[in-house]
């Protein structure tokens, strides 16, 4: 109990949501990166901003709830996003690319793929980095040098 | 997030699986078997997923080589009534036939293979980041 308090603080749920989230886009990305060229294939991605906004109201429920310093976020609600068996977030991409249709039936476009990984990278990055702000945190504090 | 590196690598096996081709299409551009028939370029066709994929998940990742398709458009036609090989009857008597490769194609081919290529390894590049940001939530 104290230890799912603990690891509830603050904000590192939101956090573990938005690690989650940049994680699992990865791997649509380099799909549809690897895919670049294959007739027929076209790219599908998440988009970021549904995804920001069940972020926010899951946040702000908890805040309702508990006063936003404890608590678990409720899974979100996204019909994009969802939960497997082992309760790791699971993607269901439903976001066309904009790109245009070329010959071979393929609405490629490089230049917003790598866009999409190198902001995705990025975010993952703030997301592991405030996380183990958070976890440092608790360190000092267990170790009783404040 | 393992999984991550093996679709990036399997988009940099088929774009060299591309490339292999057209280097063998440009190499064989006035290649003839036994019987005088010249060589017909080799396409590589490409399909979503990956089927050596160790798990059925990572199956539906990916891209991989679905086909080799040999050209089937015909060859080219050269008049050459004094070659070895130049056809002896029909209405294309003393046309030599060569091979139906177009290496202006071919080059381009190459180009985009090997741009293809390097966009999977910077996508691996940023996958790897990633799995060393989650690595260093640890210390």
């Amino acid at each position: 109990m104290l230890f799912t308090d603990l690891a509830n603080s603050g904000s590192s749920p939101a956090l573990e949501q938005l690690l989650r989230f940049a994680g699992a886009r990865q791997r649509l990305l380099a799909h549809n990166v690897a895919n670049m060229d294959t007739p027929d294939f076209r790219p599908m991605d998440v988009s970021p901003s549904t995804f920001q906004s069940s972020l926010r109201r899951a946040i702000t429920e908890r805040r309702g709830a508990t006063g936003g310093e404890r608590g678990t976020l409720a899974p979100l609600d996204s019909e994009e996003i969802g939960t497997d068996s082992r309760d790791s977030m699971v993607l269901v991409p439903k976001t066309p690319s904009p790109g245009v249709l070329y010959h071979d039936r393929n609405n490629r476009d490089l230049e917003r793929q790598m866009q999409a990984l190198s902001e995705n990278g990025l975010t993952y990055r703030v997301a592991a980095d405030l996380l183990r702000r958070n976890h440092e945190l608790l360190r000092t504090a267990i170790s009783q040098r404040v | 997030m393992y999984g991550l590196l093996d679709i990036s690598t399997s988009g940099m096996i088929a774009q060299r699986a591309r490339l292999t081709a057209v280097s063998a299409n440009l190499a064989n551009r006035h290649s003839t078997g036994p019987d005088g028939t010249p060589y017909r370029a080799r396409h590589v066709m490409l399909a979503p997923g990956d089927p050596t994929a160790s798990s059925e998940e990572g199956r539906g990742w990916g891209v991989h080589v679905a086909d080799v398709e040999i050209d089937q458009r015909p060859f080219n036609m050269r008049w050459d009534p004094t070659h070895p090989l130049a056809l002896k009857e029909g209405p294309q008597r003393g046309y030599v036939r060569e091979s139906n490769i177009n290496p202006l194609v071919e080059q381009v081919n190459a180009v985009q293979a090997s741009r293809a290529y390097e966009a999977n390894a910077a996508a691996a590049e940023a996958g790897k980041q990633m799995i060393a940001q989650a690595l260093r939530l640890l210390s």
